[in-house]
């Protein structure tokens, strides 16, 4: 069992003592539920990864949770060993938590070592700490290690090789203390953190100086700005020469392997469906791979806690606390890690709230539609040698503008909420920066690319076959506009003609209920098949040719701004809230204000006066 | 206001809320006034602010941001809401 206080690098050793790849990220609260793996330097040893924990006195449900499931497991007579993960860098802070679980692990039988965490740190800074004589007080053997680096990993696991589990009736070092916020325990790890802590400031130094800059009343304010900006910018810029590069690459398959095929239904099948819908998804990986890398970036560095305590004061005006920022921009990647996200939010209201807030983020899943509409309308021109594209700009409104529309729905929502318990006040630990580990992050966002195509491929292609079959036959795709698609279609088009849409886009949007992104793969088997005498061609050059207004594209992407259409967001929402109350309240009405403001938009921007 | 302080623990020193601590100003946390929750300040106690702890106001960021504290070697930021309620006097 792995155990220790929030952002104490626990998880990071669980990945390393595994194999594993669970998220960490430099700020508290990132694991929300148990992990386990089996150990690779222990085989037939499986490692449990717990939520981390100030003290096993917990004061929320989600913290009642973790606790109880690591007392049950200290119970298991399976579990030998306890590893308590402490931050040598802020000792105080975990020694509370490791003489509470030392105590308890001992009670049961359990042998406990304590991993110091973080001696990378130290080493980089000429700290050095008697680690021996912390372990004599403890009277666990405290191993000195780097989850980063990997420095005394091989120790660890020698000591669990070594150590056999406790027999359950060693003397309590700590005395007669039961387990509770006892002021006598609090003393010991104080008396402790005192005599074998860091007495050097250095590593607080060094965190004031660049806190100074991001937390300035002005500046602070505008390099979040700026920070913000440039992260929904790079999306666009950083995201170009791959997204060129998959395009220019599918076309290239597509002209290779369309001609060695029989010409006919699986030609047709293969370019329309495969190259044309498939494919036009596919362009969009790589934006979500710079997303995700830099939001990564951005959770690595620790600067999301500060971006919490920027925000924290905005986003009471809507009824959320700055910790909803994390959620909201973890959401922004995917809904699904923005809502675990809001268990660290410690106010259930505030956490109601941020759960209404999330599935308005513009996630990976919307960007598609996002980049394929921005780009069809939004000329390409750049300013400042490429800093500042107009492409990046709209991206960037349209992303604030999923900002704004969470806050205005929290905010009314806050306003209705009649619930009488008081509030849990704002406090948040301030995680070192530090620079971050750029390879663990390329690879996490790979695993986030390859887990969006795998998810939403498989979906993505089955609608592709279905649309393609009905849109090619009965009449062998010579012509779309008597195919069974355009009869279904035509017989939903009323819904979508107040929004300056005709049925293709009608189809599109309607598979787009199964996940956002089907709208792009529907929209490319449709128009591969409508113009099949022509090679591949970009699926933007298609809506051109299709003519659809301006006014019907901005109207699509305030649909999308706001319709909740991703059936596992529900079904985490449902799980999370305890209910399918919230959650089908939110589609419903998500749904219809999408509906009603893409109609609002598209009529005004109808106006003569446009 | 009701204090949940040490026993033994009168002290000459002008005590001050949290939150009035100025930048830059150390100060020793003496208790927490009897309008906090107890769940808040046992936490706070976990986390740090104990009686006796001293405790460092790093920055004052404005517009009512929460502000933030040193507590031994960690740092941690606390709103109004919260630090309005943790007693402290000057630390000499």
């Amino acid at each position: 069992m792995l155990i220790g206080s929030p952002n104490c690098g626990k998880t990071l050793l669980f990945n390393r003592l595994t194999g594993l790849r669970h998220k960490v990220a430099n700020f508290p609260g990132i694991t929300v539920e148990l992990a386990s793996g089996p150990m690779s330097g222990l085989s037939g040893t499986t490692l449990v990864d717990y939520p981390g924990s100030y003290s096993l006195q917990p004061l929320s449900r989600d913290e009642s949770v973790a606790v109880d499931e690591f007392k049950r497991g200290l119970r298991d007579p399976e579990v030998s060993h306890v590893i308590c993960v402490v931050d040598v860098t802020r000792m105080e802070k975990s020694l509370y938590l490791t003489l509470q679980v030392i105590r308890l692990a001992r009670r049961s039988g359990k042998r406990v070592i304590v991993a110091a965490n973080m001696i990378d740190v130290l080493d980089a800074h000429g700290i050095e700490l008697d680690f021996e004589g912390l372990s004599r007080e403890l009277d666990a053997p405290v191993i000195p290690i780097s989850a980063r680096t990997g420095i005394g990993i091989e120790r660890l696991l020698a000591q669990l090789r070594e150590a056999p589990p406790a027999d359950g009736s060693a003397v309590d070092s700590v005395g007669d203390i039961e387990i509770s916020a006892d002021l006598l325990v609090q003393q010991a790890a104080h008396g402790l953190a005192r005599r074998y802590g860091p007495r050097s400031d250095v590593l607080v130094r060094s965190q004031h100086r660049l806190d100074a800059f991001f937390l300035h009343t002005w500046f602070g304010g505008l390099a979040f700005f700026a920070i913000m900006y440039l992260l929904f910018q790079s999306i666009f810029t950083g995201a170009a020469p791959a997204m060129g590069a998959v395009e220019s690459g599918i076309a290239a398959l597509a002209d290779w392997v369309v001609p060695h095929l029989p010409a006919g239904v699986a030609a047709d099948f293969t370019s329309d469906a495969l190259f044309s819908g498939v494919g036009a998804f596919l362009v969009f990986v790589p934006q979500i791979f710079v997303l995700t890398l830099v939001v990564g970036l951005l959770e690595d560095s620790g600067y999301m806690a500060r971006a919490a305590l920027i925000c924290h004061r905005p986003l009471r005006v809507f009824g959320l606390t700055g910790k909803s920022f994390i959620p909201m921009l973890s959401g922004v990647a995917c809904a699904i890690p923005g809502v675990y996200a809001a268990r660290a939010i410690d106010s259930p209201r505030k956490r109601r709230l941020t759960y209404m807030a999330i599935p308005l983020m513009p996630c990976s899943a919307r960007l598609p539609v996002y980049a394929l509409l921005i780009a069809a309308f939004i000329p390409a021109t750049t300013a400042m040698s490429g800093l500042v594209g107009l492409q990046g700009l709209a991206m960037f409104l349209v992303y604030f503008l999923g900002l704004m529309l969470g806050l205005i729905v929290a905010g009314l929502a806050a306003r209705r909420d009649r619930d009488p318990a008081p509030d849990v006040p704002f406090v948040l630990e301030m995680p070192p920066y530090r620079m971050p580990a750029l390879v663990p992050l390329l690879r996490q966002s790979l695993h986030r690319c390859r887990h969006f195509v795998a998810k939403a491929g498989g979906v993505i292609l089955g609608v592709t076959v279905v649309v393609w079959v009905l849109g090619y036959f009965p009449n062998g795709g010579a012509d779309l506009q008597s195919s069974w698609l355009a009869a279904i279609g035509r017989t939903i088009e009323p819904i979508f003609t107040p929004l300056g849409l005709d049925w293709r886009y009608g189809v599109a949007i309607l598979t787009s209920f199964l996940a956002r992104e089907v709208f792009v793969g529907t929209l490319g088997t449709i128009f591969g098949i409508e113009f099949a005498e022509e090679n591949m061609v970009p699926l933007v050059e298609r809506i051109h040719a299709s003519g659809l207004e301006a006014a019907s594209g901005f109207a699509l992407l305030a649909f999308f701004s706001m319709a909740l259409m991703c059936v596992s967001t529900l079904v985490i929402l449902a799980r999370e809230s305890g209910s399918w109350k919230l959650p089908l309240k939110m589609f419903f009405a998500y749904g219809a204000a999408g509906y009603l403001g893409a109609i609002a938009i598209y009529q005004l921007l109808s106006l003569d006066i446009f | 206001m009701d204090m949940q302080v040490p026993a033994g623990g009168a002290d000459v020193k002008p005590e001050i809320a949290l939150w009035h601590l100025g930048k830059n100003c150390r100060a020793v946390i003496i208790g927490f006034d009897g309008a906090m929750p107890l769940e808040y300040s046992s936490r706070l106690s976990e986390m740090g602010f104990h009686i006796g702890e001293s405790v460092t106001c790093l920055l004052r960021p404005g517009f009512g941001c929460p502000r933030v504290y040193r507590v031994s070697n960690t740092v941690y930021s606390l709103d109004e809401d919260l630090a309005a309620h943790i007693r402290v006097a000057a630390d000499a």
